[in-house]
């Protein structure tokens, strides 16, 4: 003992020396070694209450599936609408006395028009052909005396947009030849609306969900300084700052957030698995093969990512709030 | 390195714990506080640890002004300060080694510098085969010098010791003094509240007495023939 306590003893002669080393720490490796330790103890608090950090991590998995999985559902709305736009058709439906020369002619007129992209006639007996081939009805039509079809244009607007649409079916309104124009866009405009509407609740919920996020996290994070005010006390005492005795919690509302945001792409995979047997047999009625896509490696990582900062962030609050109330 | 300029503490409670007290203690002196219990040894510690704030007069340690410390300020002058507590104020959760490496691992040390100074602390204090045990495990008396090694580890620039032998055998009492005499041989500041009056006479210390919260006398050392 003697021997060790001469050499300390001389150590302490060459104290001035120790302020160019203290409170550094000496490099990455040894802070990232720091840092990994206090992962590991504030993991290890979370495994020893594994029912309270289950239901945790849970609720904000559940919290987060919810915006990601209305975002989703629009995204693929958004789609499955831009692929119907692209298609976006407008039926001219001619009157009665257009020749099929005039009707042709018409239609080449049309051609001509910058917000029309393309346009072609089909004449009353086409129409009729096509009609009684697609019916099965070829004997019945035969007996007809009179076709009973107009001659149509159909054509693909330049602007597929809503409002575009509909004010090229009223200039085409006023054309002496044209009976009747229809535009299939009506259900369109209703699924953007819906789109719309769906994407502005999924903002507000995203704003409640970040909130309730924020007090989940926070009241868990409170709970578990509580529990280790002793603790905290002392560190305070031998000089530790609110930010050193807050980095186990920030570790802890981290994992939550981390693994809360895991857990939610996991039950997001689930959800879209079902749904998409499901609609797999709705869809083939329509002769549609349209499937909810994967949202995606990209947006599961942003759950992930969203997860983790806003479960570091809720943390940060909640810990140097309740560890500044605490004097030694 | 320490300064009390008429300073008066009042709990909140309305209860007078120090009045009108003024000394000075030096770099490399070591001073005694006795008094009975409920003198006020403990909250004059707590002042200078910025435990708690005066209530009027001038306060200065390590050149900071307490009266005037923000909480930022007050980490960063704990650690310039080696504290054992009456109450040993150890985290039961954590080994020994861990408990006395905690002011170290504060401030940022290399893990392998760290080993060899908590080492060298338990050593001093004759606990260097207990560094793996947890406090719970541990007498009252071995609990108190993991306290005495945990406030010495960081080479502080002022050691505050309340009651520090409380626990001990004179023996120990001695070893533990010892320890704190090197302390002061390299120009650190000691302020120990004790009611041990044996150990006091024998290491003939400046002594600061305490008497329901008024300074009653400043002893100066005797002489040494
Ligand atoms: N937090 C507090 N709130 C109110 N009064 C307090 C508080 N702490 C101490 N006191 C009072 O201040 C006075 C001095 O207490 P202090 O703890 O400083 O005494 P002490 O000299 O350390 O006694 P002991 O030798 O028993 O440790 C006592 O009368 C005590 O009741
Ligand atoms: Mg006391």
């Amino acid at each position: 003992m003697s021997a060790t306590k001469r050499r300390t003893a001389n150590s302490d002669q060459a104290r001035p020396k120790r302020n160019t080393r203290k409170g550094q720490t000496e490099s990455f490796t040894d802070l990232f070694r720091l840092h990994q330790r206090i992962a590991n103890a504030s993991a290890k608090r979370l495994a020893q209450t594994p029912a309270s950090s289950l239901i945790t991590l849970f609720v904000v998995a559940v919290a987060l599936l919810l915006p990601a999985l209305l975002f989703g559902l629009n995204n693929n709305l958004a789609s499955l609408l831009s692929s119907f736009q692209d298609s976006a058709q407008v039926t001219v439906y001619l009157q009665d006395d257009v020749s099929e020369i005039a009707g042709q002619g018409v239609s080449d007129n049309l051609l001509t028009r910058s917000d029309i992209e393309n346009a072609y006639y089909v004449s009353a007996s086409q129409a009729l052909n096509e009609f009684s081939a697609a019916s099965g009805l070829e004997d019945l039509l035969l007996e007809m005396t009179a076709n009973p079809l107009p001659g149509a244009i159909v054509l693909t607007p330049a602007n597929v947009s809503p409002a575009a649409v509909d004010d090229l079916a009223a200039q085409l309104r006023e054309l002496p030849e044209v009976d009747v124009v229809q535009v299939d866009s009506l259900w369109l405009q209703r699924l953007a609306a819906i789109s719309n509407l769906a994407g502005v609740i999924g903002s507000v919920l995203t704003v409640i969900v970040i909130l309730g996020l924020f007090f989940i996290v926070g009241n868990t994070i409170k709970l578990a300084i509580e529990n280790r005010k002793a603790e905290i006390r002392v560190i305070k005492l031998v000089g530790g700052s609110d930010m050193y005795a807050a980095r186990p919690f920030l570790y802890t509302g981290l994992l939550y957030g981390l693994g809360g945001g895991i857990l939610a792409t996991i039950l997001q995979a689930f959800v879209l698995i079902t749904f998409n047997s499901n609609l797999e047999v709705l869809m083939q009625l329509y002769d549609s093969d349209f499937r909810l896509r994967g949202f995606g490696f990209m947006s599961a990582l942003l759950i992930v990512i969203v997860g983790a900062l806003i479960g570091w962030s809720a943390a940060l609050m909640a810990s140097l709030r309740h560890i500044r109330a605490i004097n030694p | 390195m320490i300064k009390f300029d008429s300073v008066s503490k009042r709990y909140a409670d309305g209860q007078e714990a120090l009045s009108d007290i003024s000394f000075e203690l030096s770099r490399g002196e070591f001073a005694f506080i006795t008094g009975h219990s409920g003198a006020g040894k403990s909250t004059l510690l707590k002042l200078i640890l910025a435990m708690e704030a005066p209530s009027s007069g001038q306060l200065i340690a390590n050149g900071v002004n307490l009266k005037r410390i923000s909480a930022s300020q007050i980490a960063q002058h704990r650690r310039q300060i080696g504290t054992v507590f009456q109450d040993h104020q150890l985290l039961h959760d954590r080994s020994v080694y861990d408990n006395v490496a905690l002011p170290l691992e504060i401030c940022g040390y290399q893990p392998n510098d760290a080993a060899r100074r908590v080492r060298a602390a338990l050593d001093k204090v004759g606990l260097l085969k207990k560094e793996k045990s947890f406090p719970e495990a541990l007498s009252g008396g071995e609990q108190q010098r993991v306290g005495i090694a945990r406030a010495v580890v960081n080479r502080p620039s002022i050691i505050l010791a309340d009651e520090p032998t409380g626990n001990l055998d004179p023996e120990l009492s001695a070893e533990v003094m010892k320890v704190f005499q090197q302390f002061q041989s390299v120009g650190v500041c000691l302020l120990v509240a004790s009611h041990d009056a044996a150990l006091i006479e024998r290491l003939n210390c400046r002594t600061l007495v305490l008497e329901g919260g008024k300074l009653l006398a400043d002893q100066k050392p005797r002489p040494v023939l």
